[in-house]
């Protein structure tokens, strides 16, 4: 791999590759230690954070869908203070050199700028600001389908932390481009897309449905043309950079994004499958880059042809 | 823990729905202990997750692992229809698999093993390591199945136990009922010390409760829907009994005591 080529400076986190391991789908990046080489992640972004510790949702939690697969896991975490205790001195140790962004979510704007303060440490190299879960009723889509609450969110964080402040949407509105333009209105270093797409499975032996939640996030292949749509909306909308995810699988799927106007891109439930996902898309990347004589993947950027 | 692209030996018919699939991979082979499991995917076919196996038995000198699979949706379909010299995806060995303990073996004492519906699968090869552990004192194993066409299963089993009793839901063979309804009748005629049990969540709480009870060291070995296998989906987590702690049950089991899964 070139890293000449990849290094990429997202809204002033420092990478290597333009590629991430999407919140969720990537532990706290240590957990894929055996099947990758950390120090070749662009950034790891972490498992969604919350201020108390989570169990989440009863019952069934994930499924395979049509090109992809549903979950209501409901944040399941250790909460921040575990966290900043125990995980991220961890995570510093094994992947010293990889950047390192924490996702979080709360249930008041207070506590999104409390978990924000918390969060303002050494070996955080950028925040991720998590509006748009799908699967918990507090702490999430409430802020992420409401401009006015997710800018007072955007805000909170932004005063609490001097770290690039990144604010995942959801894809469950009606305009998306209202909401990135308020977030980035806010004080938004950079904005994320797509969370998942709400999504149900019903069990017709049973007549239930098959997740304990009833409904949960639709993420994988079927997800990424709405996702490169999104990007390519929003990249019209907003100044700010964006990072660019929903279904990717390989380099082919991360260069859509690029070109659709993401100048990052994420790797989310095709980790599960491919636990090496992270590093072969940034693989594939350079390889398209080499094929097309481009000196640098910015160069790519945003450069759909309409 | 790796990914191996694995060649299909053989892929045969068991039952009307059991098959048995053996996969030439030699590093997998090598590590996999009894208990793990493995995360298989048809690079080829029509499903997005890997889908989770117990291992059945491991070659280590041919490099082979041995899978037997219930075909149940559209991943098993699947993998059904999957012909010799056919590649596979096999992400292993992961979890953990079961502890052996020897207390109060050497005095005559014996471990029970476990299996109901297709769960009997992960207990041939822990059959086949107590038999190897103690030779002179192998395993007694209780065979619970639907009926009496699910009776291959004591083909794999018999040179690594003392006994198998087998109970079926219809009575087609041995004791007509359940796994349980076998167990006085066990314990009446061994000094059962350790159980290890894999099976529907239904029969495996009846039976280490039973365990518990009397006081014999059990463990139990679950089974969830899971995305990634490794820990991270967090599809596959339950809350200890005892500890209060989340535990992943493809990265911290899928074995565990059965005080730490089910109320006493």
């Amino acid at each position: 791999m070139n890293f000449e080529r990849l290094a990429t400076d997202f809204a002033g986190i420092k990478m290597k590759t333009p590629v991430m391991g999407a919140s969720g789908t990537f532990g706290f990046g240590i957990e894929y230690k055996d099947f990758l080489n950390l120090g070749d992640v662009g950034a790891i972004i972490s498992k969604g954070l919350t201020p108390l510790p989570r169990s989440g949702n009863n019952g069934v939690r994930v499924a395979e869908t049509p090109g992809g697969m549903l979950n209501c896991i409901g944040l399941e975490n250790p909460g921040i203070d575990v966290f900043l205790r125990d995980i991220l001195p961890k995570v510093r140790q094994e992947a010293p050199d990889t950047a390192f962004i924490a996702n979080f979510s709360a249930g008041t704007v207070e506590d999104y700028g409390m978990m924000a303060a918390k969060l303002d440490v050494d070996g955080v190299d950028g925040v991720e600001v998590n509006i748009s879960c799908p699967n918990v009723k507090e702490g999430g889509i409430v802020f992420g389908t409401d401009p006015r609450a997710a800018a007072a969110v955007t805000e909170a964080v932004k005063k609490n932390t001097k770290k690039p402040v990144i604010v995942k949407l959801s894809p469950n509105v009606t305009d998306i481009t209202v909401m990135a333009k308020a977030v980035e209105e806010a004080g938004a270093d950079a904005i994320a897309l797509i969370n998942t797409l709400t999504g149900m499975v019903i069990d017709i032996r049973t007549r239930r449905p098959l997740l304990g939640n009833i409904t949960g996030g639709l993420s994988g292949p079927a997800v990424k043309p709405i996702a490169v749509r999104m990007v390519w909306q929003v990249a019209q909308a907003v100044k700010i950079p964006i990072l660019g995810l929903g279904g990717i699988t390989c380099g082919e799927d991360a260069v859509e994004f690029l070109l659709a106007g993401a100048s990052a891109v994420a790797v989310g439930a095709e980790n599960f499958v491919h636990p090496d996902a992270v590093v072969r898309v940034a693989e594939d990347i350079d390889a398209y880059l080499e094929a097309v004589g481009l000196k640098h993947v910015s160069e790519l950027v945003g450069q759909v042809r309409i | 823990m790796l990914v191996e692209s694995g060649s299909i030996v053989t892929n045969d018919i068991l039952s009307d729905d059991v098959r048995c699939m053996v996969i030439q991979v030699p590093s997998i082979a090598a590590e996999a202990e009894p208990g793990q499991f493995v995360m298989v995917k048809n690079e080829n076919g029509g499903t997005f997750l890997r889908r989770p196996f117990g291992i059945a038995d491991v070659d280590r000198e041919q490099g082979r692992i041995l899978l037997i699979y219930r075909v149940a949706g559209k991943g098993t379909q699947e993998l059904a229809g999957l012909e010799p010299t056919m590649e596979l995806s096999v992400e292993g060995p992961l979890g953990g698999g079961f502890r052996f303990e020897s207390d109060g073996l050497e005095a005559g004492g014996r471990t029970l093993l476990i299996g109901g519906g297709v769960g009997v699968a992960p207990m041939i090869y822990t059959a086949r390591r107590l038999a190897e552990l103690e030779p002179a004192n192998k395993p007694v194993f209780l065979l619970g199945i639907r009926n009496e066409g699910e009776l291959f299963w004591q083909d794999y089993l018999k040179d690594f136990t003392e006994e198998i009793i087998v109970t079926t839901n219809d009575g087609s063979a041995g004791i007509k009922g359940f796994a349980i309804d076998a167990m006085p009748e066990i314990l009446s005629r061994y000094d059962i010390r350790h159980i290890k049990i894999c099976g529907p969540t239904i029969m495996m709480e009846g039976l280490a409760k039973l365990a518990m009870e009397q006081g014999i060291e059990c463990q139990v070995s679950l089974e969830k829907r899971m995305a990634c296998g490794v820990g991270v989906c967090l599809g596959c987590t339950f809350e200890g009994m005892i500890s209060g702690k989340r535990w992943k049950i493809c990265h911290d089991g899928p074995v565990f005591p059965a005080e730490e899964v089910f109320e006493k």
